[in-house]
């Protein structure tokens, strides 16, 4: 069986700086994997090992998502292999867009039977690009997943959703998107990562790429929001303080 | 503008046609796999889903009724069903939603970008799709003399078998009517301590909410406790935030608070920065002595 995973590289939320004029700077963030997309990762890796299925991530971003440190990353937690698509044309895509270009990958990975989504990435949260992919492939789609197993040719599917549990059997080959809780990601070993250097990392430039439906208009930092600040190292102080504010 | 809200929960759907309302003349509200909902849109669609089968996968009935409203906007609800929905009818019509909607204005819309670090705002070049999450909009607001329309459930081609399912437990906290709330982060490093934080929220009246760690990191807490940008957003009068450093990722979550009370070990954390009252220092003498004193 063929399992893909699909994550995203984006720059450190840690990393980000405001600047004066109160607009975003990237230029000294570092690149990761986008946060859930560890799990899913993780995940997929899981039932790669339980089924003896390849695993192969596949990834589209922009160009400083190629980047050796973080391609290592993904490769030293169980994937055999990534495709990814590095161009600043594929910096701000909408999910439509992304799935498009990841659906590419995933034909250009020597077909799929599971394709693992992580929750939402961490720049737009928008936990839209499974369900995108999904409809791309013409295939199942199913999202809250928190256990998997693969029966000949579908997989059983425990889902959790806000108010329900779901069993369900989804016919392969699908989209599942995980919740975090299905899969806590690996601690990568020093062995691990000097493995993940030799293993092939296919890296392309953006082709064809479609027009976007979502486009950036704005970007900048929130408004702060006024508060007094009053810091106490004195515990009568701070309770009096407190007491006289409620 | 005719606008097509797809939600299921009663409490969504009131929020998001009084919303639609405020951009649209007429509303189409799509409810699926739930009881109809009335009294808040000009027409409710209707699909009922066969007991073998998952309401997500009623993708191709939600676009032949989006189809036939003629409706050129779209508003969803941020729960898993609706946004699978939403994804696959954006997906049929060549364009993509924009998630977690803060504002909308004609077709763009405000959303938090990188948990709260920044505020995006985005256009929908083609039909405007929007997901917009709870308290964005005032659901007292809805009205509507909506007609329920009956639309049968058309399976895929490759349609997801449901085999059962299992109600959850409703979970007994009520973080969005609170109007105060204790939120417990990692400076609790021991479980049993946590009883301090209920105490304090005892005396104040008070539901006991958490950071993310506490709720998906361990399970001290259920989901609906955790408050940040992927759970919760609150806005209560009281906000005390014990054992929480104020990432951007939780404050957004509570930066609505009237007054914001901050205690933590660490005199450099970011929370000190963002609070109305501040005290550095352990979590197990400064609760104690706000619970003997309010």
């Amino acid at each position: 069986m063929n399992i893909l995973v699909a994550c995203k590289i984006i720059p450190d939320d840690q990393d980000i700086q405001i600047a004066g004029d109160g607009s975003l700077d990237f230029s000294k963030a570092h690149q990761i994997v986008s946060e859930y997309d560890l799990n899913a990762i993780e995940f997929a890796a899981q039932l790669g090992e339980a089924t003896g299925s390849s695993v192969k991530a596949i990834s589209v971003g922009a160009a400083a998502a190629d980047d050796s440190k973080v391609k290592k990353n993904i490769l030293s937690r169980g994937v055999d292999e990534l495709f990814l698509i590095a161009d600043d044309a594929t910096a701000d895509l909408d999910s439509a867009a992304t799935a498009a270009e990841l659906a590419k990958l995933a034909n250009a990975a020597d077909g799929y039977d599971l394709i693992v989504v992580g929750t939402g990435s961490a720049d737009f949260y928008a936990k839209q690009v499974g369900v995108h992919l999904a409809a791309k492939l013409d295939v199942p789609y199913v999202s809250g997943v928190t256990k998997a197993t693969v029966n000949g040719s579908t997989v059983s599917c425990t889902r959790v959703l806000e108010n329900v549990v779901e069993n369900v059997d989804v016919p392969l080959p699908c989209v599942v998107s995980i919740l975090p809780d299905a899969a806590l990601p690996r601690i990568a070993g020093m062995k691990d990562i000097l493995a993940a250097g030799k293993k092939p990392m296919n890296v392309s430039a953006a082709e064809g790429v479609a027009a976007p439906a979502v486009s950036t208009v704005s970007l900048a930092a929130p408004a702060a929001v006024d508060r007094k600040c009053e810091v106490f190292e004195d515990i009568d102080s701070f309770v009096a303080a407190v007491k006289a504010a409620l | 503008m005719k606008a097509f809200v797809i939600a299921e929960n009663e409490g969504a759907a009131r929020e998001l046609c009084a919303g639609a309302r405020t951009v649209a003349d007429s509303v189409v509200l799509c409810v699926v796999g739930a009881p109809a909902i009335t009294g808040v849109a000009d027409v409710c669609v209707h699909i009922d889903v066969p007991a073998g089968n998952i309401a997500d996968d009623a993708y191709l009935s939600v676009k032949s009724a989006f189809d036939a409203q003629g409706a050129d906007c779209i508003i969803a609800e941020n729960a898993l069903r609706p946004l699978s929905l939403v994804g696959r009818l954006t997906a049929a019509l060549g364009t993509a939603a924009i998630a977690g909607a803060t504002e909308i204005n004609g077709t763009q819309a405000s959303t938090m970008y990188f948990g709260g670090n920044g505020v995006r705002t985005a256009n929908a070049e083609a039909i405007p799709a929007f997901i917009v999450g709870s308290g964005v909009f005032d659901g007292s607001a809805a009205t509507g003399t909506d007609t329920v329309e009956e639309l049968a459930f058309q399976a895929p081609a490759n349609a997801v078998i449901k085999q059962g399912e299992e109600a959850l437990p409703k979970a007994d906290i009520n973080l969005a009517a609170a109007d105060a709330i204790v939120a417990c982060g990692r400076g609790f490093s021991d479980e049993a301590d946590l009883q301090l934080a209920r105490d304090l929220a005892a005396k104040l009246g008070a539901e006991v909410g958490c950071s993310r760690p506490l709720a998906e990191g361990v399970d001290w807490f259920p989901k609906e406790a955790y408050i940040g940008v992927s759970g919760a957003v609150v806005s209560p009068k009281t906000y005390v935030a014990c054992g929480i450093s104020g990432q951007m990722q939780h404050m957004v979550g509570c930066n609505g608070s009237e007054v914001v009370i901050a205690v933590n070990k660490d005199k450099n954390a970011p929370i000190f920065k963002q609070c109305d009252y501040g005290f550095v220092g352990d979590l197990k003498e400064a609760l104690p002595a706000l619970t003997a004193a309010l």
